[in-house]
């Protein structure tokens, strides 16, 4: 595929990303991290993100089958699913996460399934969206162009 | 009226009613009847109007119960139906109430007048019966007398009748026969004599010869009566006994009545002696008096009857006895006595006369003895008197009471015929009638008693009568009384009982409104980071879009509008925020040190810049006495006047706006010197007078440092009318609704003002003020600190010898520091425009003016010129002449010329130059060309102007040194302070950040300043710690280099957003700077990362990184205590073994980054524990606290548990980078 194509496909590509909300600005300023030390930095970094995001959920859902729940502790997680979503610039799973953490406080069981298929739902797809952006970004790096900015 | 619901009651409530009805049912008959009886028209009608007027008092009650009672009354019940159903319960009650008194009132009416009456009639009755027996037993008593009088004449003249006839018996010859009657005349005579009530005796013969005696009472003369004796013979005697043998009857009659022939005389006897006055007379048959024949004794036994006689007009009881002879079987004479019953009738008459009443005697028959009238007793008929039926007695008690026996008993009487009557009413009075029945063998005979009730009970029954009336009367009363007090206490009650509910709805709503309204607050407060973050991101964006280069003109503009829409909505966001903090009660003031005077310049400067262009003077006026350093919430305290003075500068067009500060004190506020302080007071009062407020103040700081500080903003706008000075307080309120449009705005500011201020314990309200304009006067209560009143080391300019000239346009704050520099002992002139300026120059230094092209024609005022005389006997004295740069003509090249002809004095006098925000560079180069080296941006104030003077004053000390570069000026404060002159603003912010966290917002609104003014005003004044020092600028041509530095004006609109994190948004466009100027801030740094996140812990590991820092990340708080512990045993090693001391000086971190929410052990608990442990070392490592939380309370809990900052989630570069700097600058310089 044309290399300029390619390039401009991973701009309208990210805009759109930008534009529909999955992400910030956080996500930027992740990429201007980026540079010669550190080049898988983005990719790195977004794949912690999934690991601890998979791991948050799997916990979480687990947490809600319970007899019991453990609100407070699920409270905790769902901060840091909060924390680390926003500090990668997920933006539509970090404000799931607030709204999950108010049902949380209201230890409102239902709110809170409602909530955890809604974040699942996000990471889904900012897993998805992310993933085929970084094959986009790989391909432009195998064909030997520079990753627009 | 009373008992008339009563008696018609059919409701259920009636059955007591009913039971009592029936029960009071005969007394309250007889009282009903006795009263309409008694009263027969006029108290009737009385009443009834009585009546109607208590129906109308109680016309609805009445209505009411006429309701209840089912149309008891006059049917008017239908009206009130609707109100029943709504007030029913109300009703109920009342009407049960009302019922029980009226119950109540009526048995105590009953039973009072019961007990009263009926006893007294009982005994009265008793008394009466024994009376009227005694009455009646007196006159019988007298007949019986009469009756026994009688017969014992009549026996005694038969005895001796008997007697003498025996003696004569069988006379033989007429003269014996004549010697019989003479002898019988002379006995019957003695009897008659003696007894004088006899009417008459006679003595009829066998042989038909009468002799009698006859007393006429009315004439009282006697007669005596006999027949013809020569008719009579002896002989016939003997025939007239067989006769009378054979057939006794008719034998009297016959002979007397029937003897026509026979001739009657009447001789009138002396009374007393019975001697013959007159010849007899023959009288006819007719005139005779009854004489008692052999008929009345048919069965020879004495017989009584009653006969009358036309001599006496009472009747006459007769009595017959006969005289046998001596055999005792024939009959020889019957002898008769007839008394009259007179005396009987006048014993009665005295008995009625002394007791009134009526009596009368009848026979059995019903014929009237006696009566105690005086109506006749007997009837003429043509044969005669007869006697009278009491019947037909004339008097008309006495027939009528005749007439009620005779009805009420007929012949039937009881067995004695003794009736005893009570009440028998006879011709509409009721009388007592008792009758005895005296019974005679011959004459039985009745007694009856006829006395009226009214003479025996009349008082009884009129007291009765009285009392009821008085007793009903009163219980109505009462019950009226009652019944009102009962609808009057009900209805307080139940109108109390409605109110109380409506009330209690009321709080309840109230209560409701106010949760829902702090469910609102409270939303709003929890948002405030969700809010302020997003805007924050799109105004940051919005500022890198600006830089961007390749932008359009339209789209540059259009970026430009967005950015200023996106301030304005922040700027509202923050706004409502606050308030809602506040309303929430989440807003937490904070106490801290601050420079009072300091930030209200701050802020006067940066308002100023905005009211140049509104051709608007901003004045600050603070008097001497407001302490230098106060403890609050500076940033609200300056929210309080920015908010106070833009709305100033919304309506005002022209004039001035200014603020003035006082602090409450009476030694100062005595002689009101606040405005106007006493020129022409002695210096040294006013010096005695300072020392000793700032004694007092020291004072009052070791006691309670808490202080009252007034401020007014006076501005010359439109003005508020009075009746909105309220309201305007409140929130989204305008005095006007039509300013809205004409200047925007949301109405908020003053409402946060005054919860402000309120919350500083404060109040603020409009006050009168004269002239247009409005005046807003506040106070707050801030504490000094303990310690640090002490009065700034003033420099006594009266002692320098130091004069002014103001020269400036605002004349507001030209008079302000003419008042305070004449109130410090600097003789001070004015100025308003060119021409003025001129003519004093002119006038003090003579010489050199007359060669002046601008020698003026115009001459001065007569004071000023004498003032300007004094001026010019000062000698040796520094001129110092502040000009206001608008006093040039700049808008032609005159401006030049003028500098020139000002030049002339350069060496006579000081200039200062009074700069526009706006003033060109080209004229600051000319100025600082010619010399001009004092500059100061407008406006002027106390401190400026104090430092215009130490500087001149300074100056003149050391001359040679002013003109050095590196001026020393005033800055000897501070070691460092010639550097401040060129450190670019960053280091301000994070010098700032050193010195306290709370000057922050402060800092951050000078920092705002900074960029509105030109380059030099950025330096000089960005860092409050330096303000003071920079204020007077000495010029250094090498400082135009920073005037370089682009874009710094994109960011002019930012405003404080928020207390946390106020350097953000100046930061941000700094550090943008830094991060390209110098990448590795932070070389070197070491830097401990506690983050259980590993997303957050990478990136934020990566940032640093990026920044030269060597970072150590750790998973929580626990691992994070244990690195740190860890490097100090090993430190501990290290200094058992190495005598080399570096590393124990400086401890393992240089920063430790803290997240907050980790799990083992949070941030707050790592935090302490780490500071426990830093206790054995002294170190201090900063901790800047990691969190997602942004309220103001997660700060002051992180603050509290020892972190030094504070950095919210997602992590802005540069502000931690900034933070980072800050705090690292201190521990590693």
């Amino acid at each position: 595929m044309d290399l300029v194509q390619l390039q401009r496909q991973l701009v309208d590509y990210r805009t759109s990303l930008y534009h529909e909300g999955f992400l910030d600005e956080q996500f930027t300023q992740l990429q201007s991290l980026q540079d010669e030390n550190n080049p898988d930095f983005v990719v790195e970094v977004v794949s912690l993100f999934f690991e601890d995001s998979e791991r948050l959920l799997n916990e979480l859902s687990k947490a809600l089958e319970q007899q019991v729940i453990d609100f407070k502790r699920m409270d905790a997680q769902v901060h840091q699913l909060k924390g680390s979503s926003s500090s990668i610039g997920a933006h539509r799973v970090q404000k799931l996460c607030i709204v999950f953490r108010n049902y949380c406080e209201a230890q409102n069981v239902e709110g809170c399934l409602k909530c955890l298929q809604q974040v699942k739902h996000e990471y889904g797809i900012i897993k998805t969206k992310l993933e085929s952006m970084f094959q986009l970004e790989q391909q432009i790096l195998n064909a030997g162009g520079s990753i627009p900015v | 009226m009373a008992e008339k619901p009563f008696e018609s009651s059919s409701s259920s409530e009636s059955s007591p009613i009913l039971l009592a009805s029936s029960m009071d049912t005969t007394p309250l008959r007889k009282l009903l009847h006795g009263i309409s009886e008694f009263v027969v028209s006029s108290s009737t009608c009385g009443k009834k109007t009585a009546a109607t007027r208590g129906r109308r008092i109680l016309h609805r009650d009445v209505e009411r119960e006429e309701f209840q009672y089912g149309g008891g009354g006059s049917g008017g019940g239908g009206g009130g139906g609707h109100c029943l159903s709504s007030y029913y319960s109300v009703f109920v009650a009342r009407l049960a109430i009302m019922v029980m008194l009226a119950i109540l009132i009526g048995l105590l009416t009953v039973l009072t007048w019961h007990f009263t009456k009926v006893y007294t009639t009982k005994s009265l009755n008793t008394l009466a019966f024994g009376l009227r027996y005694e009455l009646l037993q007196r006159p019988i008593l007298r007949m019986w007398n009469i009756l026994n009088s009688t017969s014992e004449i009549t026996t005694a003249q038969v005895k001796l009748s008997e007697y003498v006839i025996r003696r004569y018996s069988k006379p033989t010859n007429q003269a014996e026969q004549v010697e019989l009657y003479e002898m019988m005349k002379d006995i019957t005579w003695a009897l008659f004599a003696s007894r004088k009530a006899l009417n008459a005796i006679t003595i009829n013969y066998k042989n038909g010869f009468v002799q009698a005696f006859h007393r006429d009472h009315r004439s009282n003369n006697t007669f005596y009566i006999y027949s013809d004796l020569a008719n009579y013979s002896i002989s016939s005697t003997e025939s007239y006994h067989n006769e009378m043998l054979s057939s006794r009857k008719g034998w009297n009659d016959q002979f007397i009545h029937g003897n026509v022939s026979a001739i009657w005389y009447r001789q009138p006897l002396d009374p007393v002696t019975g001697e013959k006055k007159g010849k007899p007379s023959q009288i006819p048959p007719d005139d005779l008096i009854n004489i008692a024949g052999p008929s009345q004794v048919p069965d020879g036994v004495a017989s009584w009857h009653v006969s009358v006689s036309k001599y006496t007009d009472s009747p006459l009881l007769s009595a017959a006895l006969p005289v046998w002879d001596a055999t005792n079987t024939n009959i020889v004479a019957v002898v008769g006595v007839t008394t009259a019953l007179f005396s009987v009738g006048q014993l009665m008459k005295e008995l009625v006369e002394v007791h009134s009443g009526y009596i009368y005697l009848t026979s059995q028959q019903g014929y009237l003895l006696a009566t105690s009238t005086n109506a006749p007793l007997l009837k003429n008929t043509t044969k005669g008197p007869k006697l009278m039926m009491a019947v037909d007695s004339d008097d008309r008690v006495i027939r009528m009471g005749a007439q009620w026996l005779q009805e009420a008993y007929g012949n039937k009487f009881p067995p004695g015929h003794v009736v005893h009557v009570e009440k028998a009413n006879l011709g509409g009075q009721h009388y007592y009638i008792d009758s005895f029945f005296l019974n005679l063998t011959r004459l039985p005979m009745v007694g009856v008693i006829i006395i009226p009730r009214k003479y025996i009970m009349g008082k009884v029954d009129e007291r009765a009568l009285k009392t009821l009336v008085i007793l009903i009367s009163a219980s109505v009363c009462i019950l009226v009384i009652g019944c009102v007090c009962i609808l009057i206490l009900t209805n307080g009650v139940s109108k109390e009982m409605k109110l109380r509910a409506e009330l209690i709805s009321h709080l309840d709503a109230r209560r409701r409104a106010e949760a829902s309204s702090n469910y609102k607050s409270q939303f709003l407060a929890n948002m405030s980071h969700e809010l302020r973050t997003p805007m924050a991101a799109v105004i940051g964006l919005l500022d890198i879009l600006i830089c961007d280069d390749c932008l359009t003109n339209e789209q540059y503009a259009m970026v430009t509008q967005i950015r200023k829409c996106s301030t304005a909505l922040l700027r509202l966001l923050n706004n409502i925020l606050d308030l809602s903090k506040v309303e929430s009660g989440k807003l937490v003031l904070e106490e801290a040190e601050f420079d009072l005077g300091r930030e209200l310049e701050g802020l006067v400067d940066m308002f100023s810049v905005q009211c140049i262009n509104h051709n608007v003077e901003t004045v600050l006026d603070l008097s001497d006495d407001i302490p230098k350093v106060v403890r609050g919430d500076s940033a609200r305290v300056v929210q309080v006047f920015a908010n106070l003075i833009s709305n100033s500068i919304k309506f005002t067009t022209s004039g001035h706006i200014v603020l003035r500060g006082w602090c409450e004190n009476p030694n100062v506020c005595s002689d009101s010197g606040k405005f106007s302080p006493d020129q022409k007071k002695p210096l040294s009062a006013l010096k005695t007078k300072l020392k000793q407020h700032g004694n007092h103040t020291k004072k009052a700081g070791k006691k309670d440092n808490k202080m009252i500080l007034w401020f007014e903003v006076d501005d010359t706008g439109c003005g508020i009318d009075r009746s909105k000075w309220e309201s305007v307080f409140e929130s989204f309120e305008q005095a006007d609704p039509s300013t809205t449009r004409t200047h925007g705005g949301t109405g908020l500011g003053l409402c946060i003002v005054r919860t402000l201020v309120n919350k500083m314990g404060g109040e603020i309200k409009v006050v009168k003020k004269n002239g247009p304009g409005t005046l807003m006067r506040l106070f707050l209560l801030l504490s000094t600190p303990a310690d640090g009143v002490e009065q700034q080391g003033r420099i006594d300019f009266s002692k320098h010898s130091v004069a002014v000239i103001l020269a400036l346009h605002g004349s507001m704050g030209r008079m302000t520091m003419l008042k305070w520099l004449s109130k410090n002992g600097v003789p001070t002139l004015e100025a308003s425009e060119w021409n003025e300026l001129t003519q004093i120059l002119h006038e003090l230094f003579h010489a050199r003016t007359l060669d002046s092209g601008f020698d003026t024609h115009y001459s001065l005022a007569e004071p000023m010129r004498s003032k300007v005389q004094s001026l010019q006997e000062m000698k040796n004295s520094v001129y110092i002449i502040v000009v206001d740069l608008g006093l040039l003509d700049l808008s032609t090249n005159i401006w030049k010329e003028q500098l020139n002809f000002l030049d002339k004095f350069s060496g006579l006098v000081k200039f200062a130059w009074m700069l526009n925000h706006d003033t060109s560079n080209a004229i600051k180069m000319e100025l600082r060309r010619k010399g001009h080296i004092l500059m100061v941006n407008k406006p002027l104030y106390k401190a400026k102007m104090l430092h215009i003077l130490e500087a001149v004053i300074k100056e003149s000390y050391v001359e040679p040194q002013n003109r050095s570069p590196n001026g020393t000026k005033g800055t000897s404060k501070e070691g460092d302070s010639h550097e401040c002159l060129e450190i670019d603003s960053t280091q301000f912010e994070t010098c700032s950040s050193d010195d306290s966290d709370e000057t922050a917002g402060a800092s951050s609104i000078s920092s705002v300043h900074i960029r509105e003014e030109s380059r030099e005003g950025t330096i000089l004044k960005s860092s409050p710690s330096t303000l003071r020092n920079c204020l007077v600028e000495f010029t250094r041509l090498g400082l135009d280099q920073c005037n370089t530095r682009p874009k710094l004006h994109n960011t002019e609109d930012i405003k404080p957003e928020n207390p946390d994190s106020p350097e953000q948004p100046s930061v941000r466009s700094n550090a943008k700077d830094r991060i390209t100027n110098e990448p590795k801030s932070l070389q070197g740094l070491r830097i401990l990362l506690a983050e259980d996140t590993p997303v957050l812990q990478r990136v934020a590991t990566i940032m640093l990184e990026k920044m030269g820092a060597v970072v150590i990340a750790v998973g929580d708080g626990v691992q994070a205590v244990e690195a740190l512990n860890s490097v100090l045993d090993n430190d501990n090693e290290h200094r058992n073994n190495q005598v080399e001391t570096e590393i124990c000086d400086s401890p393992p971190y240089d920063l430790i980054l803290m997240d907050c929410q980790m799990p083992m052990m949070d941030g707050y608990e790592a935090t302490k524990a780490i500071r426990k442990l830093e206790e054995r070392t002294g170190w201090h490592i900063p901790i800047v606290a990691l969190t997602a939380h942004a309220m103001s309370s997660d700060k002051e809990k992180c603050l509290k548990v020892g972190m030094d900052a504070y950095l919210t989630k997602p992590i802005d570069y540069k502000l931690m980078v900034s933070t980072i700097l800050s705090l690292t600058k201190q521990s590693s310089p």
